[in-house]
């Protein structure tokens, strides 16, 4: 009955969470401009989506391959970073601690357009050129405080002294370093990337500010520049549905084999 | 690792170097503002015509303001961009235009073939430190700030005027754009009409009006409006007038366009009011910026822009209206269901009487009562702070209450660590 | 050992040295200066003498522990479930929690009004709410879970062993120990909250006007001096007080062995 109620509980809150997804799925299938009209149904918009009849796909596609690069490599970065100095944040006291915490919480603070603005002038200043690498150093600037908040609850409930004790029991300062240290720690380093991940996904001003004028887009970019004229190309609500629908496969994929090696494992 | 590394590196090394730049031409416009398989045609004519390639990088923008000050404050290199016509003037103003030469060898001039003498006029009134906004820029596309309203709910009489929005019956029923110079050149028309019918002043001298007398009267108009509005909208206003949320939306013409044809999909009558007491023009129009590179290819991207078959192609595509004079564009909208206008002004003598769409180009008529809006420059500040002041804030007591709340368990909790641990003397380090 | 951990930290304070103190520091020259590049501290004054921007700031506060209020109260459950092994088997799930994030938040927020919309809830703070919560509820989730997913059962089953009942052990043993998570959570919530604008202009059609929407406007219409002295203001008052609940940590760090 606990079970019951809990998972329940779980539920309720995923299906909130998913309606509007759902939302959008539903109205992937209709022609209509505008999100939440049905004129019919009609799988169109997937046609258009693959046959190239869309203007802009090419675009399109290109700002999709660079948003996944631009968030695994940052998230990627954000998350060694922000676990260096996470240990190295715990073992700090007093005032050099609160200066750091402060300071990795400036990102956190400031709203998406001054991180932009300001990192745009901080580029302009060193006469840095802008493109793909000053995108991605910004996504990491604010990702990093994400990993930093998700590894540091992990450090706090970790003995203290489990190093010293690897060390002590013949252990390379190495060997205590990835075999004891990391493997408590990489539940907060995973999520830790996978909010990096999420953060860079979704951001539009900071990319926007530092893309310079090579041409770059994200998906972010594309979207919110997208909806100024003429209103949000409906074609994307196919390929939101898509991309929602293609993570949802490779979850369950996931969770398959770990079943399978769960069981393997308890047998 | 290392293969990001790489592919980062790789990505760093294309961007900087490789091709020469001025076989690049990077043009900056407005999302789903062109019909993009005329972007590849253009690198062949630009080939045919100069007998050098060029690759178009294109991008897009979102705000007039943000593009502005990449390129003022980090000399962004693009070579022609379209801004709308108050920052063209602020760019001009602030010398941060070159003009655009006409020599194009021996490549037609479609720019001045096709000059519209209406656009030609406006532009001339643009205030650019006495320099003529016709050098420095050509226009793209134009429309006008109206009323898109629902025919079902709202009468053709009722929205002929500005003051429907103060109009009780349409409460929770109106959308007004979230834009503070919009919204205030159109209510000081309306808060004007007196002086403009007695001939005492122009619409045009109405748009040089920013005194703080301007700025209270409508400031007190827009307050009166404020408790009738159901949105203050960037984008979607347009959207909602489809699903009838709205029946009075503050829009441009362009997006008044799409909106009544989409609503005719669902079945909604949607239509365009101009009111009675005038209302403004707008233009976006291409221009060169001073930090360009390519600025040779950039006046053949323009003139090309300005070619009759191409400005039909890009009409097609986005909907909006172009602000080419050519008669092959006038002859493109032509419906012989529709009623003949006057539109000699924007096409020429001949176009006395033409059955064109009075949405996509208002009548001679109704362009009497027009005007183009202007910069603000330096009051801008003052317009945005009225704008805060209509749309207001929401602080009330639950704010207060919840913030005292939790300030006071904040101290609570603190003053209890600080003393409530000397009481026990509770030591928990080892 | 001369390399001290606590040197771990030098790489990134170099790193945030450059890409976020040089930036402020950039910004906040426009913030002191005036239109002609004059310093001044008009921009300052003015916002505490503005009361609609006063005002603003704290109808954004209210919404920031509103919003990290209910995310609490229903992360923490959920976290707490999803790290029960007895309810909950599967690593994944909690993943997702976390993908509707991965849908581009304009389109989502924008899908989330239509839903509203059709289903004739009008928009205003509960939409906001929910809105916010909806974006913000990864965020707690997971630090909390991490925290409840490795933590050491033999505290629970001491109290237990002791006479403490399931309520006792949960506000005496569990909670504080689960504290590093929750305080996580609540920076990671409260403080982006803060400075959150594009929600509450979908989900209240832009009626309520949150801090965030202010610099927005400011910095959009090219009035860089006064959004940055906003920002610099909301840094200063937030950046401290989230210092103060740091003190509090060190207590709770204290309490571990």
């Amino acid at each position: 009955m606990k079970k019951f109620l809990a998972q329940a509980y779980l539920w309720i809150l995923l299906v909130l969470l998913y309606a509007p997804l759902f939302f959008i799925g539903i109205f992937s299938f209709t022609e209509s401009r505008v999100l939440g009209n049905w004129t019919g149904f009609s799988t169109k918009l997937y046609a258009n989506l693959f046959s190239g009849s869309m203007q802009g796909s090419g675009s399109l596609i290109s700002a999709v391959e660079n948003t996944l690069l631009i968030a695994v490599v940052s998230a990627f970065v954000s998350m060694m970073l922000g676990t260096i100095a996470a240990v190295g944040i715990h073992n700090l006291r007093g005032r050099k601690k609160q200066a750091v915490s402060f300071l990795n919480n400036i990102p956190m603070i400031n709203p998406d357009v001054i991180t932009g603005v300001s990192l745009f002038l901080l580029f302009v200043f060193l006469h840095f050129s802008q493109g793909y690498l000053t995108v991605i150093l910004a996504h990491i600037s604010f990702g990093t405080p994400y990993v930093v908040l998700s590894v540091l609850p992990k450090l706090r409930q970790m003995n203290p002294n489990i190093y010293e004790a690897a060390l002590d029991l013949g252990a390379t300062p190495r060997q205590a370093l990835w075999k004891v240290l990391v493997p408590q720690l990489r539940p907060g380093m995973v999520s830790g990337f996978f909010l990096a991940f999420t953060m860079s996904l979704d951001d539009f001003a900071v990319t926007f500010f530092t893309r310079g004028t090579i041409g770059l887009d994200t998906l972010s970019t594309y979207i919110y520049t997208d909806a100024r004229k003429g209103g949000l190309t409906p074609e994307l609500r196919p390929l939101m549905t898509l991309i929602f629908l293609i993570i949802l496969i490779l979850l369950v994929i996931i969770n398959v084999r770990q079943e399978k090696m769960n069981k393997s494992t308890s047998k | 690792m290392k293969k990001s590394l790489i592919m980062l590196a790789a990505a760093a090394l294309l961007c900087s170097c490789a091709q020469d730049r001025s076989q690049i031409l990077k043009v900056y416009n407005w999302s789903d503002y062109i019909d993009e398989t005329v972007i590849g045609e253009f690198e062949t004519w630009y080939e045919e015509q100069t007998g050098e390639p060029v690759k178009v990088i294109y991008q897009t923008f979102d705000i007039n303001e943000t593009m502005l000050s990449k390129i003022e404050k980090g000399h962004e290199d693009y070579d022609v961009v379209c801004p709308s016509d108050y920052i063209i003037e602020r760019m001009l103003a602030n010398d941060l235009l070159l003009p655009i030469d006409r020599d194009f060898g021996e490549t037609p001039n479609y720019i001045d073939e096709n000059m519209s003498p209406y656009v030609y006029d406006c532009f001339s009134k643009m205030i650019g430190g006495g320099k003529n906004a016709n050098d420095y820029a050509v226009g793209y596309m134009w429309g006008t700030t109206g009323l898109i309203y629902n025919a079902k709910y709202v009468s053709e009489e009722e929205v002929s005027t500005w003051d429907v929005l103060r109009n009780p019956k349409f409460a929770d029923k109106i959308f007004i754009k979230d834009s503070a110079r919009d919204v205030f050149s159109q209510i000081i028309l309306f808060l004007r009409q007196d002086d403009i019918r007695g001939g005492k002043v122009t619409p045009d001298e109405l748009m040089l009006d920013s005194s703080d007398e301007a700025l209270a009267d409508v400031e007190a108009f827009m307050k009166q409006v404020k408790p009738l509005v159901a949105g203050w909208e960037a984008d979607f206003g347009k959207d909602q007038m489809t699903q009838e949320r709205g029946w009075i939306s503050l829009n441009w013409s362009g997006d008044a366009v799409w909106a009544i044809e989409e609503a005719a999909e669902m079945g909604v009558d949607l239509r365009y009011s101009l009111p009675k007491e005038g209302f403004t023009v707008w233009f976006d129009g291409w221009v060169i910026p001073k930090y360009a590179q390519n600025t040779k290819a950039a006046k053949y991207w323009i003139n090309f822009m300005s070619r009759p078959d191409i400005v039909i192609r890009n009409v097609d595509e986005t909907g909006y209206v172009s602000a080419s004079g050519s008669t092959e564009v006038l002859e493109a909208f032509v419906d012989e269901e529709l009623d003949p206008i006057d539109l000699t002004y924007f096409f020429g003598a001949d176009a006395d009487s033409v059955r064109v769409d009075p949405v996509l180009y208002p009548s001679r008529a109704d362009i009497e009562r027009s005007a183009m809006e202007h910069d603000w420059g330096e009051k801008t500040p003052d317009l945005v702070a009225m704008w805060g002041r209509v749309k207001g804030e929401n602080a009330n007591a639950m704010t207060i209450i919840v913030i005292g709340v939790v300030l006071a368990v904040i101290v609570a909790v603190g003053l209890y660590r600080r003393f409530g641990k000397k009481r026990n003397g509770r030591k928990r380090r080892r | 050992m001369k390399l001290k951990r606590s040197h771990w930290s030098i790489p990134y304070v170099v790193f945030m040295a450059i890409f976020v103190v040089l930036p402020l520091l950039l910004i906040l020259v426009y913030a002191f200066q005036d239109g002609s590049g004059h310093f001044t501290l008009s921009n300052i004054t003015r916002f505490f003498s503005d009361s609609d921007a006063l005002g603003t700031f704290a109808v954004s506060i209210e919404v920031a522990i509103e919003n990290t209020l209910i995310c609490i109260l229903l992360g923490y459950p959920a976290a707490w479930i999803l790290a029960n092994k007895d309810l909950n088997r599967s690593a994944v799930t909690i993943i997702l929690f976390i993908m509707p994030m991965w849908i581009n938040a304009l389109m989502r927020t924008l899908a989330t009004a239509e839903l509203f919309n059709t289903l004739g809830i009008t928009l205003g703070k509960g939409t906001l709410l929910f809105g916010m919560v909806y974006d913000y509820l990864p965020f707690m989730i997971y630090p909390i879970y991490n925290v409840l997913n490795k933590m050491d059962k033999s505290y629970a089953e001491a109290a237990q062993d002791l006479g403490a009942t399931p309520w006792q052990v949960f506000w005496k043993i569990t909670v504080p120990l689960s504290m590093p998570g929750i305080s996580s959570g609540v920076l990671m919530v409260f403080m982006p909250t803060v400075s959150t604008f594009a929600i509450s202009e979908f989900l209240t059609n832009n009626k309520i006007k949150l801090f965030g929407t202010i610099i927005q406007e400011n910095i959009n219409s090219s009035m860089w001096n006064y959004g940055a002295a906003l920002a610099f203001i909301m840094l200063i008052i937030i950046g401290i007080s989230t210092l103060f609940t740091g003190d509090d940590e060190r207590e709770a760090e204290g309490g571990l062995i």
